[in-house]
This record gives C-alpha cells, sequence and structure tokens, in this order.
C-alpha cells in the first residue's frame, strides 16, 4: 500500500502554547486512523495542523507527496474533507445548501452548481440516510441527523481523505455505531480516514490503527489491540484503565477502575451533599 | 418540521410590485385615480389597453416629472439598501448587522453636512449626493485599512473598527453642525431622517448604474456568500480564499448602499429588517434570499413612501419616518411568531 500522508518532526500551537512536540508518522491509503487521548492532548490540534489550518513551527506535512504549504485553498479542499468539532451555524440553512457546500471546491468562481453536483449531493444524502429531510431547515433537526447532514456535506466533497473531528459526540448508541460503520465501509472501497475518538470501545472495533496522543507526543501508534491496552490507557490517561477482550466481539473492550476516594474527598463529599445538614456525619 | 414558502413568496412580492408602483403613481396631493395611473404605463409601454383614460396634459407632467422619478428613485434605493443589507448579514455571519455597520451611515452623513455648511446643496443638484458619497467611501476603507491584518479580515476587529470610524465621523459632523446656523441645521435634520422629495430623473441617472451593477454583483456572489455565511472556519475547509471574498463583497456592499444613501438620504431600517424578514420566509440560501431582498426592498421604501404622502391631508411623512414606524411592528410580529414555532 502506498504513504498518501507524512507528517515529519512537527510542532505547532497556539501563540505561546506548544501543543504539539515532534510528532511524526505515515497514513497509507485506506487505512481508518483513530487519534486518541485525554482531553487536552492536542487531538484536534493534530487535525487542524494535517489540514494546514495552523502554522508549524517546525516540520513539514507531506499530502500525496507534495508539501501542503504548496497546495491552493480550492486543491486542498479537493483532497481533504474535513468535518469540525463543533459548527456555529448562524442561519437556518436547510439541509440541501449544506451539503451543497461541499461542492464549492469544484466549481469555478464564475460558475454556478450544476446537475452533477445536485446527483452527488443527493447520493451523499441518501447514503446517511438524510434524503427526506433535504428541505428541512438545519436547526429544526435532532442532533444525529445533523451529524449525518454534516457527514453528507463531507462526503460530497468527494475527497480521498477524510479528517473527521469527534463526529460522533453527542449521538446516541445506534448513530455513534453508525458513523464508524460509514467510514470503515468507505476505507474498504479506498478511502483514508483519520478520526478523533473519545469512544475506545468503537475505536478498537472499528479503527484499522490508533494513534494515542500524550502530552503533545505521539504515544503509541499501531493497531487497536497493541495501543489499547492496560499499562499504555492507564499512563496515557492517567487513571486504571483495564482493557478485556470481548468473547462476543473479539474486540477490546475498555473500563475505567474505580479508585478509592481518599479522605479529603469523602470530606469534601459530606458538603456537597449536606451531611451536617442531614442529620449524618 | 419547518419549510420555507419560496414560491408563495415570490409570487406575492410580484403582485405587490406592480400594486405598489400604481399606487406610488397615484398617491399625493395631486389627484390622480389608480386606474388613470395604469392606463397611462400601458400607454406608455405602447400597449392600447384602458384607452379611454383621458390623462390632461398637466396630469402627465406630474406623473413624468414628478412621481415617476421618485417612485424610481424609491424602488433603486429600497432593492440597493435590502441587497447591501442581504449581503452584509451574510458576510458577517450576523443577523443584526445592517449598512451602518461599517461606517457608511456615517461617513455619508459627514459628507452630506459638509456640502450642506459650505452651501454647495443649495447651488448644485448633485453636490451633495458626491459629498455623501465620497464621505461614505472614506469612512469604509477606513474601516477596512483598520480591520485587516496580515491579509486577514477578522469579522470581530471589522465590527469593532465599523464603530469605532463611525464615532470619530459622527464627532466630526458634531462640531460641524454645532458651527452651523439654524436653517442649516434643519436642512442637515432633513437629510437624515431620509426622503425621497423632489427627486429628479437625474437622481435616478447617479443611481442607476452604480446600484444596478452592484446588485447584479452580488447576486451573482450569492454562491459565494452562502459559504461564508457558514462562518470563517467552514468557508476555509471546502477552500475558500476568505479575506478575498470578504473584501470583494464589502465594497461592492459598501458602493451599493453609498449610491443608495447619496440620493435619498440616510433612511435607517430597510437594510436591517428587509433581509431578516426574507430569511425568515424564504430561508438564508442566498440563492433565494437576494432576490426576494431586492423586490421587497423596493417595494417596501415605495410603500412607507406612498403611505406618508396619503396619511397627512396637508403634508407629506418622510420615508425614513414611515419605514421606522411601520417596519417595527411587522418585523416584532415575525420575530415573535418565529420564535413561537420552537
Amino acid at each position: 500500500m502506498n504513504t498518501i500522508l507524512k507528517v515529519n518532526d512537527i510542532t505547532t500551537g497556539y501563540e505561546n502554547n506548544k501543543i504539539l512536540q515532534k510528532v511524526s508518522f505515515s497514513v497509507k491509503k485506506g487505512e481508518f486512523v483513530g487519534i486518541i487521548g485525554r482531553n487536552g492532548a492536542g487531538k484536534s490540534t493534530l487535525l487542524k495542523a494535517l489540514r494546514g489550518f495552523l502554522p508549524l513551527r517546525q516540520g513539514s506535512i507531506i499530502l500525496f507527496d507534495k508539501d501542503i504549504k504548496d497546495y491552493q485553498q480550492r486543491e486542498m479542499a479537493a483532497q481533504i474533507a474535513y468535518l469540525q468539532q463543533q459548527i456555529e451555524l448562524t442561519f437556518d440553512y436547510t439541509a440541501k445548501d449544506m451539503v451543497m457546500a461541499g461542492r464549492y471546491p469544484y466549481i469555478n468562481w464564475w460558475e454556478q452548481q450544476g446537475d452533477d453536483d445536485l446527483k452527488i449531493i443527493e447520493a451523499c444524502m441518501e447514503y446517511t440516510g438524510v434524503s427526506d429531510l433535504a428541505d428541512t431547515p438545519i436547526r429544526s433537526m435532532s442532533g444525529g441527523q445533523r451529524q449525518r447532514v454534516l457527514l453528507a456535506k463531507v462526503l460530497a466533497q468527494q475527497t480521498p481523505v477524510l479528517f473527521l473531528d469527534e463526529p460522533a459526540a453527542g449521538l446516541d448508541l445506534f448513530y455513534q455505531e453508525e458513523i464508524f460503520r460509514f467510514c470503515q465501509e468507505m476505507c474498504r472501497r479506498g478511502k483514508t480516514v483519520i478520526m478523533v475518538v473519545h469512544e475506545l470501545n468503537l475505536a478498537a472495533r472499528y479503527c484499522s490503527r490508533v494513534i494515542l496522543l500524550h502530552n503533545g507526543s505521539v504515544f503509541a501508534d499501531a493497531e487497536p489491540e497493541k495501543v489499547l491496552t492496560d499499562g499504555l490507557l492507564s499512563e496515557a490517561y492517567g487513571v486504571d484503565i483495564c482493557s478485556m477482550k470481548n468473547p462476543q466481539t473479539g474486540h477490546a473492550d475498555i473500563f475505567t477502575v474505580p479508585v478509592q476516594a481518599d479522605v479529603r474527598k469523602r470530606q469534601l463529599l459530606d458538603t456537597i451533599v449536606g451531611a451536617e445538614r442531614m442529620g449524618e456525619s | 418540521m419547518r419549510t420555507y414558502h419560496r414560491k408563495l413568496v415570490t409570487a406575492v412580492l410580484l403582485i405587490a410590485f406592480c400594486v405598489v408602483f400604481g399606487l406610488s403613481l397615484s398617491a399625493g396631493q395631486y389627484d390622480l385615480g389608480f386606474m388613470q395611473v395604469v392606463g397611462w404605463c400601458f400607454h406608455q409601454l405602447g400597449l392600447s389597453f384602458l384607452q379611454d383614460m383621458d390623462i390632461s396634459a398637466q396630469q402627465e407632467a406630474v406623473l413624468m416629472f414628478i412621481r415617476a422619478p421618485r417612485t424610481v428613485v424609491g424602488l433603486m434605493v429600497g432593492a440597493g439598501l435590502a441587497a447591501s443589507g442581504t449581503v452584509l448579514q451574510g458576510l458577517f455571519s450576523n443577523p443584526l448587522a445592517d449598512p451602518g455597520i461599517i461606517g457608511v451611515s456615517s461617513g455619508a452623513t459627514m459628507g452630506a453636512v459638509l456640502a450642506i455648511c459650505i452651501g454647495i446643496n443649495s447651488t448644485s443638484m448633485i453636490g451633495l449626493p458626491i459629498f455623501a458619497f465620497t464621505g461614505a467611501i472614506i469612512a469604509v476603507s477606513l474601516t477596512i485599512g483598520l480591520a485587516t491584518r496580515n491579509g486577514r479580515i477578522p469579522v470581530l476587529t471589522l465590527l469593532l473598527a465599523g464603530v469605532v470610524v463611525g464615532m470619530l465621523f459622527s464627532a466630526v459632523t458634531a462640531a460641524v453642525l454645532t458651527i452651523m446656523d439654524d436653517h442649516k441645521v434643519q436642512q442637515y435634520l432633513f437629510w437624515t431622517i431620509g426622503s425621497l422629495d423632489y427627486r429628479r430623473w437625474e437622481h435616478v441617472l447617479m443611481g442607476i448604474v452604480p446600484i444596478s451593477l452592484g446588485i447584479m454583483i452580488m447576486l451573482f456572489m450569492a454562491r459565494h456568500l452562502n459559504i461564508l455565511a457558514l462562518g470563517e472556519a467552514e468557508a476555509k475547509a471546502v477552500g475558500m480564499p476568505v479575506a478575498k471574498y470578504r473584501l470583494i463583497l464589502l465594497i461592492v456592499a459598501a458602493l451599493t448602499t453609498a449610491s443608495s444613501v447619496c440620493i435619498s438620504g440616510s433612511i435607517g431600517f430597510v437594510g436591517l429588517i428587509i433581509p431578516h424578514m426574507m430569511r425568515m420566509l424564504v430561508g438564508p440560501n442566498h440563492k433565494h434570499l437576494l432576490p426576494a431582498s431586492i423586490l421587497a426592498g423596493a417595494v417596501f421604501l415605495v410603500l412607507c413612501d406612498s403611505i406618508g404622502r396619503i396619511l397627512l391631508t396637508n403634508r407629506e411623512i418622510n420615508v425614513g419616518i414611515m419605514t421606522a414606524v411601520l417596519g417595527t411592528p411587522y418585523f416584532l410580529y415575525l420575530l415573535r411568531k418565529n420564535t413561537g414555532i420552537k
């Protein structure tokens, strides 16, 4: 398989705050890469940097044998589609309007959308199951519907590479799995997905590879079963984590092991529950 | 679930456009029947309906040289202000933006007050409009200049720059006002309220090219505006050079507003409420929203002007007053109705 993305020793962050330091890895075509790590480990920052939204202090990112600095904006948008973690919409666009935005990189500035574009967005909406919602304003949709519309928008960009920043956040179990299934299917058909993931169990089941970030560096990078282990996770997340093979699925199931609350915590809890007022001690 | 009623709204607007056009030609102190006006319009278009509607030479002169230019100026200004308002709201992703926000109004006002102060408005018909236009352009250039950093135009900086420039120009206006005599202050006051009184074909000629050109460019850019209105991050993610398009649309909206304001005086409310109203009715897609706003802006301004002429028997009410008086209650109604659904 051929390498499509090569990250060489990058250091980046916001203003005076270095978030990522000396991060290196490469991604091959058809991989479904999950980026995991505790809050603040630099997962979203990494995705932004890879897309070229953050200036690099050091290192380089090579996409299809070309430095991302040398890409034109539209050219880049035809290679990588990027689903942000949160989209704040001021205006209540319909699903169709929203998905149509995904066609922007393919239309010259003087042209208007054509029938081909319409056909593509209809296919994308049907695939993610939101065809019926085409004329519905986004803000009157449920979280799951909305996320599937945004996914359709990203698919309409027809890019070989997809960056998804926590696409399953806030969704119920069914939709969470569905998004992972979509991505797995697409990777099998030759697309490459890099996804920031919080749901470790789903990462274990669907991702072909997991990158664990810790303190702004790559802590582990391998197949899920090699990364999602008690030792590595416990150290990176700072809590005791237990990873067991689920006999039904054959994949890892991850639990946190409850820690015995210390004396101070118990005292605090007394205050919070109002133990004294309630006549307890 | 909510849907938008685009076809219905367009049909209603087109009918309203025709009715308001006739109403504006027939309304006023000099008596002209609605059907007489309709007959005259058909006659002017070379059609022979309603030929029996006789019209005197005097009546024709009133129509041709007073009411028709006034109506056309109203349509142009209404369309221009509403289109610019729509574009600015999309550009800032902020439904409360209006042409005043980038300093156009305060710049134009300063230009106008200078023209009145040196008395150029009483010697030449185009003196004041040229001053107002220049003032508006200087203010907008200053705003954009202040807000541009490393080839980027951040929305928040632009808004703040607009506020600051607006304050500066208002201060200059106030300073000039303090040294003007009462008669001139009255003229200034009249200008700030905005009026379509005594508008001639010269005013139409002055505004028609920049306003229609501006409107055409905005309509053409509707697709890009849709992307910009999704916010900077989304626009970048689909490969849009955000700063470039922001700048182009800002300049077009500023020029269109300046061209409108310089021939009508500063008319508030149209640029703010018409886009907002239309967005509630046809949705935020600028391909539908812009044409609807343009049509509605034209209809609304001319309707306000006509009502202002009919309401009192002995004098007219300025169109700027009517837009606020009529616009506010309807706007509030729409706002409440809309939040009620959610």
